[in-house]
């Protein structure tokens, strides 16, 4: 578990950490997402206390990180694969990690087998390709089996293999129990691995909430048609309100009534209907539209108990 | 599961335990080493062939000529455990796994000091070695104990130093320099500051280790009358100050 409370950090004029406070509760992947320079590695590096916070406070299973007795095996971070001693074989780098908190040594064999790097545990670290690298990041967070990860962009230079590999880690880490804390540019994949967001732009909280509640929000009710008789359907669409446009796969795309809507004014005026397609928004598109610096942005109030959990003005 | 919990432990045992096997695992730490100890022979073994010796002089001091130079080499072993931390990016790695910055800092002061305190007091010794055989028995001896093991000492505290340095700086060029000027440049000013020569130059840890080694170049009128031992003493001093410093820096700043 780890819980923020008004964490704030300034470096000089700008405020990279605006007042955040939120959870990442252990048993489900937590996404992180924020335009470049949201202040998302900020954040988890003050979560790791390698900053130190200009106010509030952030803690990993109730204790600031430099409270903890033996923090690796509480938490298990990969933050930038290229952070290893070039010099250094793989199976030396976690032996080094292992001393410093007292991990058993055969840990460093399980985790570099672990992540397929069992063959190269002799290797100079400098030769590593990028995909191998932040497989040994990853080898380095395991190491001492903890409760709480966190990975900055841990797809980053990965093939389709090995992004389909973490997406299977973090889902199992997350099914046992664990807390998992995860950025990532990449929209389609963390429609794929994450349960729940934590949305921040320009250093503050847009959104905390579960992935599905966050899309079902955000998303624009559009219905995409096809009919041989589009042109009386249309005419009655536009009469309505609603908006039409066409694509490219011939269909029409429906915004403002909802799918049934459309399905009961055609059979109403005996229309007949080749395609009826509810369309949800993509995570990216609801991305798109929260984070656009041009949009005021505002959290709806929930009826659920999962709170969005703030409002904010990205132009201000 | 690798166990519980409580056997787990990042302490100041954990950390020296971690440092000594980064410094063991990578091999330009030990070439640096390498390179001290072979300044050390080295000059000691071209001195004795050439017999390039003060009348005055002593043994002990002609064959520790070396000791100048193994101690430039010494303070940048101390400024590269920490600067190659910034510059491969680890620093962060190390403080996650001690998030605690004075237990690190102390960890590397004591792995350095030690690993210097031992390679050093074998180059040198050898280096006594080396003189004894090749120099004629026309010049006086010195005394060689304890004072190897005050030389030894010097490149501890010199090392420390630019651990401490480099602990501030964070660039391993940098601080390198830094400590070039600091081991060189009072001998090299001293002369042009009068009567503060003796305290300039004499301070440096230069001029201790040689007083300590009983050398004719550690003249009271250029390095003051103050004995090997207690200059050994001052260099602790200023040595330990600057470590102090350096955490101080360390524990404030953002990693």
């Amino acid at each position: 578990m780890i819980e923020a409370s008004g964490l704030t950090k300034r470096y000089g004029a700008t405020l990279a950490v605006d007042g955040l406070s939120f959870q990442v509760r252990p048993g489900r992947v937590t996404g992180f997402l924020g335009p470049n320079g949201a202040g998302k590695s900020t954040t988890m590096r003050l979560i790791l206390g390698l900053d130190a916070p200009t106010g509030g406070r952030v803690t990993v299973n109730g204790r600031s990180y430099r409270e903890l007795p033996a923090p690796l095996w509480e938490v298990g971070a990969l933050l930038d694969a290229r952070a290893a001693h070039g010099g250094r074989t793989a199976h030396d780098h976690l032996l080094w990690l292992s001393r410093s908190n007292r991990i058993p040594r055969r840990r460093v064999g399980e985790v570099l087998e672990l992540v397929g790097l069992a063959s190269v545990a002799g290797r100079r670290i400098r030769g590593f390709s990028l995909g191998m690298a932040q497989r040994l990041g990853i080898a380095a967070a395991l190491l001492g089996d903890p409760g709480v990860l966190i990975f900055d962009e841990p797809v980053n230079g990965l093939d389709t293999e090995g992004i389909r590999w973490i997406r299977e880690l973090m889902r199992r880490l997350a099914a046992e129990g664990r807390t998992v804390l995860v950025s990532s540019h990449l929209m389609s994949e963390m429609e794929l691995t994450a349960d729940h967001l934590i949305v921040i732009g320009q250093g503050r909280l847009l959104a905390d909430t579960a992935m599905q509640d966050l899309i079902e929000r955000n998303s624009q009710a559009v219905t995409l048609v096809r009919s041989p008789d589009w042109g009386r359907l249309r005419e009655l669409l536009e009469a309505r309100g609603a908006q039409v446009q066409p694509d490219r796969q011939g269909r029409w795309r429906v915004l403002g009534p909802d799918t049934a809507a459309v399905g009961e004014l055609a059979a109403k005026h005996r229309i007949a209907l080749t395609e009826l397609t509810p369309r949800r928004s993509s995570l990216e598109e609801v991305y798109v539209q929260m984070t656009d610096p041009r949009v005021e942005y505002r959290a709806q109030r929930p009826a659920s108990d999962q709170p969005l959990a703030t409002t904010s003005n990205l132009g201000g | 599961m690798p166990g519980t919990i409580e056997q787990g432990r990042a302490g100041f045992a954990q950390a020296l335990a971690a440092e000594w096997t980064k410094l063991r695992t990578v091999r330009s730490a030990v070439w640096t080493l390498a390179a001290m100890a072979a300044s050390v022979l080295g000059i000691a073994v071209f001195v004795g062939a050439t017999r390039s010796l003060q009348p005055d002089d002593t043994i002990l001091g002609g064959s520790l000529t070396g000791a100048t130079f193994g101690l430039l080499v010494g303070a940048s072993f101390g400024v590269l455990v920490i600067s190659t931390e910034y510059a491969a990016g680890t620093i962060g790695a190390t403080l996650m796994a001690c998030p605690r910055r004075g237990v690190v800092l102390a960890a590397k002061a004591t792995v350095t000091a030690a690993v210097l305190f031992g390679v050093a007091l074998a180059a040198c010794f050898l280096a006594y070695q080396v003189g004894s055989v090749t120099l004629p028995d026309d010049y006086a001896q010195g005394v060689p104990m304890p004072a190897l093991l005050g030389v030894a000492a010097l490149f501890s505290v010199t090392g420390v130093l630019g651990l401490a340095v480099g602990t501030v700086l964070r660039h391993p060029a940098g601080a390198i320099t830094t400590m070039v000027a600091i081991l060189l440049l009072p001998s090299m000013v001293g002369p042009l500051l009068g009567g503060w020569e003796r305290w300039v130059a004499g301070a440096s840890p230069v001029a201790a280790s040689q007083k300590l080694a009983q050398s004719s170049d550690a003249v009271p009128d250029a390095v003051g009358s103050l004995g090997g031992w207690p200059s050994l003493w001052l260099v602790c001093g200023y040595g330990l100050v600057a470590l102090v410093g350096a955490a101080v820096v360390f524990q404030r700043r953002d990693a």
